[in-house]
């Protein structure tokens, strides 16, 4: 997320940074409707089922339209808002039941980040590495808050199943809003420098590792994932790599299953039959 | 609904289950090894019978029986993937009472449905269930104790091993028999549920025999009644609910072998050969028995009887555990 | 002495040649557990369980027991030499262990962990025989409320284990403890933030979130431009492989401390052991003279936590053989190993079944003497594989660590939530948000919001129960107390901390 901002820009040129990072800040709270749509993608070559990528876009910009009317309702009534959020059967629980997740997402998610957004316009950030570090934090807890929004909350005196990841949600926000404000407050860090490769091709390997090791067991996999990782380095010579790739795969499929006997297949399904 | 939410599942768990296409089914059977999920830890009751059984059907099928212990959400997480499993008899599990009963009413967005997506192998063995109670609990027997709890239900707490745990489905039999709603106290697991009742900390619970027995010998904590027609010989002193004049109250966690839907009878007609076999082997219903388990009776051991056990299993938790949750 | 006889008989049942292979063959695969990144204890313990079924039952439990304890050793290793902690009482050794590493001495690190371990686990063996049944008492005394007040504590320790900001460390554990709340909801058994993804119904797992945040994270950020440089340092500068006399010295007193705390701590079966050490190693932190200097490889910050989790591991079978109740996973396996032997532990196993009691409790001393012979070698052996060239080294991380998340529950999804919780440790590394906290959070959020909530359910919803059972309140006064001490320096001491590590 926060690498699509990662380039540092020099102090001078203030307001175009600014413009940069509130520009991202808009991008991430967008993010989530973003990641479905992406996903929505696979419906259209018929992997996993869902929404598809026309319905997201409708039904993520008419909530983001339906559910400003709730934004003034609930501007006007934040305190309210606050107190009725952790007791049963409130006015806030009502207005909730009416709305739809998508208007949820829109008002509990997206709304406070572009609020953040346009803040950011209008600062100076002296601590770039607490600043963003902490907005980012706030849409997590954000996320969080609207992920636990249709569990129940306490009932009678028991606690329900929503009560605690609120709390802890509210609570995030909160922190989070502090060391984003002690980046404004405070001379700190700059954003350090993000590469691409190592992230990349570790991540290629673990999520190759991922689809492999059912279908194409073992030895094939740990192998391949062991060279694709090895790209990540620009150090890694291919000889090298390869032969201790083997002896890796060796080791493994010998330490695994024989010695401590953990049941996972060894060679490919089709090869076996 | 939450679209995002279940459509970023779907995609996940489309992508697991492509990683678990199914292989054409043998012609003989069994021709390799067979996987037996048992949907619980390894060690817990149903682990421990489905180990004593399989490991005497191994040798009656001429392979061997690799048990793979799929732990999570009340078992259901081990019944969803037996019931994806490819039906060629290679894969089976062990199913519960609670996976292949309870779990339909208490899970209403449950992947499997009990009846529909497995074909019933063959019932293994149960294990009855106890009330019990922590020892300094005021009533002395078990007419004392429906009096008590009856007059004391605001103050009274049930502790029980989890949402959808034996001792938790049992219990809300009985407290819906007994007409009360005390206050559940969930704990993780047995152990600590069973701690929390030595200690005291709770008044009482139910659960099944195994765990209780040297707890009860040893006086840590009292039983008032064992849910099941006959006294069982681990515990003789110890009333059936009949004799102590709470007959509503029947509960025992059976164990019984699945298999996924669609595997051929004569596979199942195979598997079922196998387990009665098991089931009358003189040494595996010695280490049954020292469970404190109840063999079923020979009439009890066909797929047909299962299929109707599991029918009448639903048709009992379900009116119980609908309004619980 | 009638606990000199039952000595006598159980070191006579554990050195027969079947209790004594038993007993190598556990402390070895226990302590290749441990050294495998991901492997956890309850995965091999499970595996292990139908191999026990032809064994005697007192050999079958010396072996389990073994391979329960030889993992604490061995958790330390991966920690230190790459830090990867395998288990969450393994993460506060890589603090300081990892620190050490980095400075070229792995080796004294390892070392004291492994002299720390076998001291640690003589001292609580001889406690287990001596205090057993006495202790099970504090054990039956914590009830929810307690353990509630415990965690709280536990969460303040991770502040103080904090060596960057506060404000950032209590962000940390509150983001570990908004994960450690995904999964099903213990009391009505509602699906939370789990977004109907099956492989999330339980929950995240530790093994997956460390891996992520602390192996993968690490990986990526030593793949960075400009990482090289300090890679091959640590390659270049290893010094000794055993610790000093100051070493030592400086060691001694925080082994003590350690072993006490870990050995009192491990008798509570509702997680205790999981906060043995970090209250050792916030112990050592608060005691000593210049604080400064943990979280930047002091040695203290190794031994006392090492010992802390070895003699908890060691305690925590007090309630399993005085009570017959299994505090931790590893244990209900056991108590599963013993069922099927037709042996169901009970309040009366002491008596009932002497050769097996006092069996493994005279084991668990053979299997620490082990333990250390097997170990102290290693350590030349470990140090020589941080000479291995990263290019190599990490491909190598990557497979193990992804093989071993994929043995916890055979869930591919697993491999791929660690591989993006590596993303999100590499993020937290660059805004400088230290992942330990985070971890700690993960861990004690559940025993915290479920103590929580079943003390009010008990409490019928008042809140003062926390301050009316004394033993809950002292540890609430203690938790109290200790965050005072944290914050305060800190809030004072921001304006030169700022000015000093500006130019770092």
């Amino acid at each position: 997320m926060a690498d699509t901002m990662g380039h540092t820009a020099s102090a001078t040129d203030n307001m175009t940074r600014n413009t940069s990072v509130a520009l991202g800040i808009v991008l991430l709270g967008l993010a989530p409707q973003i990641f479905e749509l992406v996903w929505s993608l696979g419906t259209l070559v018929g992997l996993g089922a869902g929404r598809g990528p026309l319905q997201v876009v409708t039904a993520h910009l008419t909530a983001l339209v339906t559910s400003v009317p709730s934004l003034i309702a609930v501007l006007a009534a934040v305190p309210g808002m606050i107190l009725s959020y952790f007791s049963p059967g409130s006015a806030a629980a009502a207005a909730k039941s009416t709305l739809s997740s998508d208007e949820l997402l829109a008002l509990i998610y997206s709304y406070p980040l572009f609020a953040v957004a346009i803040l950011t316009l209008f600062v100076r950030i002296r601590a770039p590495q607490d600043y963003i570090g902490g907005v980012v934090l706030m849409a997590v807890a954000l996320f969080a808050l609207w992920a636990s929004s249709d569990l129940q909350g306490m009932h009678g005196f028991s606690f329900g199943a929503g009560t605690a990841p609120r709390m802890f949600g509210v609570l995030l926000v909160a922190l989070s809003a502090s060391i984003a404000l002690t980046g404004l407050l405070h001379e700190g860090e700059g954003l350090s420098h993000y590469s691409w490769r190592g992230p990349l091709f570790v991540s290629a390997a673990i999520i190759f590792f991922a689809l492999a090791i059912r279908p194409l067991g073992l030895v094939v996999t740990a192998f391949s994932s062991f060279l694709i990782a090895a790209i990540g380095s620009h150090e890694t010579t291919w000889l090298e790599a390869v032969i201790v790739g083997a002896c890796l795969t060796l080791g493994c499929a010998i330490l695994f299953p024989y010695i401590l006997g953990l049941p996972m297949p060894m060679f490919p399904r089709f090869l076996i039959q | 609904m939450m679209p995002i939410r279940s459509f970023a599942g779907a995609c996940l768990a489309a992508l697991a289950s492509l990683c678990a296409v199914a292989p054409a089914a043998a012609q003989k059977y069994p021709t390799r090894n067979i996987t037996m999920i048992v949907p619980f830890a390894a060690g817990g009751p149903t682990d421990v019978i489905s180990r004593i059984v399989t490991g005497h059907m191994a040798p009656t099928l001429g392979q061997s029986i690799i048990i793979e212990n799929v732990v999570g959400a009340g078992g259901t997480t081990g019944a969803t993937r037996a019931a994806r499993a490819a039906n060629d008899g290679y894969t089976l599990i062990t199913g519960h009472m609670g996976t292949h009963a309870a779990s339909a009413p208490l899970y209403p967005k449950l992947a499997y449905h009990p009846e529909k997506d497995f074909e019933p192998v063959a019932l293994l063995a149960g294990t009855p269930i106890l009330i019990l109670a922590r020892k300094d609990f005021p009533p002395k027997d078990l007419k004392e104790f429906v009096a008590y709890v009856k007059a004391n239900a605001e103050k009274v707490n049930a502790a029980h091993a989890g949402i959808g745990s034996v001792s938790h489905v049992s219990c809300e039999l009985l407290n819906s028999i007994l007409g009360i709603k005390p206050v559940g106290v969930p704990f993780n697991g047995t152990g600590p549920a069973m701690n929390a009742l030595v200690a005291g900390q709770v008044d009482y619970m139910c659960d099944q025999i195994v765990n209780a027995v040297p707890q009860i010998n040893a006086g840590t904590i009292k039983a008032y009644a064992v849910a099941t027609p006959e006294r069982n010989p681990s515990l003789p002193n110890v009333p059936t609910t009949t004799e102590a004049g709470l007959p509503e109250f029947q509960a025992q966690a059976w164990n019984a072998i699945f298999a996924p839907k669609g595997t051929s009878p004569a596979i199942i007609a195979t598997l079922n050969a196998a387990a009665v076999k098991a089931l009358d082997d003189e040494n595996v219903k010695k280490r049954l028995l020292e469970l404190g388990s109840v063999i079923p009776a020979p009439a009890n051991r066909t797929p047909e009887a299962l299929a109707a056990l599991v029918k009448s299993e639903i048709a009992k938790w379900t009116p119980v555990l609908k309004p619980a949750t | 002495m009638d606990l000199f006889a039952n000595l006598a008989h159980g070191f006579a049942v554990a050195f027969s040649p079947i209790n004594l292979l038993m007993c190598l063959i556990g402390a070895l695969v226990g302590t290749l557990v441990g050294v495998l990144p991901g492997i956890g204890t309850i995965a091999t313990v499970a595996m292990l369980l139908p191999i026990t079924f032809g064994l005697p039952p007192v050999g079958a439990l010396i072996m389990l027991a073994g391979i329960y304890y030889g993992a604490q050793y061995g958790g330390s290793t991966t920690s230190i030499l790459v830090n990867i902690p395998g288990e969450a009482t393994s993460v506060v050794t890589a603090l300081d262990g990892h620190q050490m590493a980095k400075q070229g001495r792995a080796g004294p690190a390892l070392a004291i962990a492994a002299i720390g371990s076998f001291f640690a686990g003589c001292v609580a063996t001889v406690l287990i025989a001596v205090l057993g049944a006495p202790l099970t008492k504090l054990a039956l005394a914590f009830g929810p409320a307690e353990y509630f007040s415990l965690m709280v504590l536990g969460l303040i320790f991770a502040v103080v284990l904090a060596k960057g900001s506060v404000l950032k460390a209590i962000a940390m554990i509150v983001f570990g403890l908004l994960l450690s709340m995904v999964g099903s909801d213990i009391e009505t058994g509602a699906s939370r933030m789990a977004f109907n993804i099956p492989e999330l119904a339980d929950g995240l797992g530790f093994a997956t979130v460390a891996m992520g945040v602390f192996g993968f994270a690490e990986i990526i950020r030593n793949l960075d431009h400009g990482a090289e440089m300090s890679r091959d340092l640590v390659q270049q500068k290893i010094t000794g492989l055993m610790p000093t006399r100051k070493d030592l010295i400086d060691s001694a007193p925080a082994i003590g401390r350690g072993t006490v705390l870990g050995s009192i701590l491990g008798i509570l079966p509702g997680g205790g052991a999981v906060i043995a050490s970090f209250a050792a190693y916030t112990l050592e932190k608060k005691l000593a003279k210049n604080p400064s200097r943990f979280g930047r490889g002091a040695i203290e910050g190794v031994a006392a936590p090492e010992s802390a989790n070895n003699a908890a591991a060691q305690t925590s079978f007090i309630p399993l053989l005085t009570l017959g109740i299994p505090p931790n996973a590893v244990m209900a396996l056991m108590v599963g190993a013993m069922t099927i032997h037709g042996i169901v532990p009970g309040p009366q196993v002491m008596q009932k079944q002497p050769d097996l009691v006092w069996g493994m409790i005279a084991s668990m001393w053979i299997g620490n003497l082990m333990l250390i012979i097997i170990n102290l070698p290693l350590v030349g052996i470990w140090v020589r594989l941080l000479r291995v060239p990263y290019r190599l080294m990490f491909p190598s991380i990557v497979i193990f660590c992804a093989i071993g998340i994929y043995s916890v529950n055979n869930a591919p999804v697993d491999v791929i939530l660690a591989g993006v919780f590596g993303l999100v440790g590499y993020w937290l590394i660059k805004h400088d948000f230290e992942p330990a906290p985070l971890l700690l959070g993960m861990v004690l959020g559940p025993l915290m919001e479920e103590n929580l909530r079943r003390a009010l359910l008990i409490s019928r919803g008042d809140w003062s129960v926390f301050l009316s059972r004394p033993l809950s309140a002292v540890l609430l006064a203690i938790a109290a107390g200790l965050l005072v001490l944290a914050v305060l320096p800190s809030l004072r001491a921001k304006r030169d901390e700022v000015f000093t590590e500006s130019e770092g």
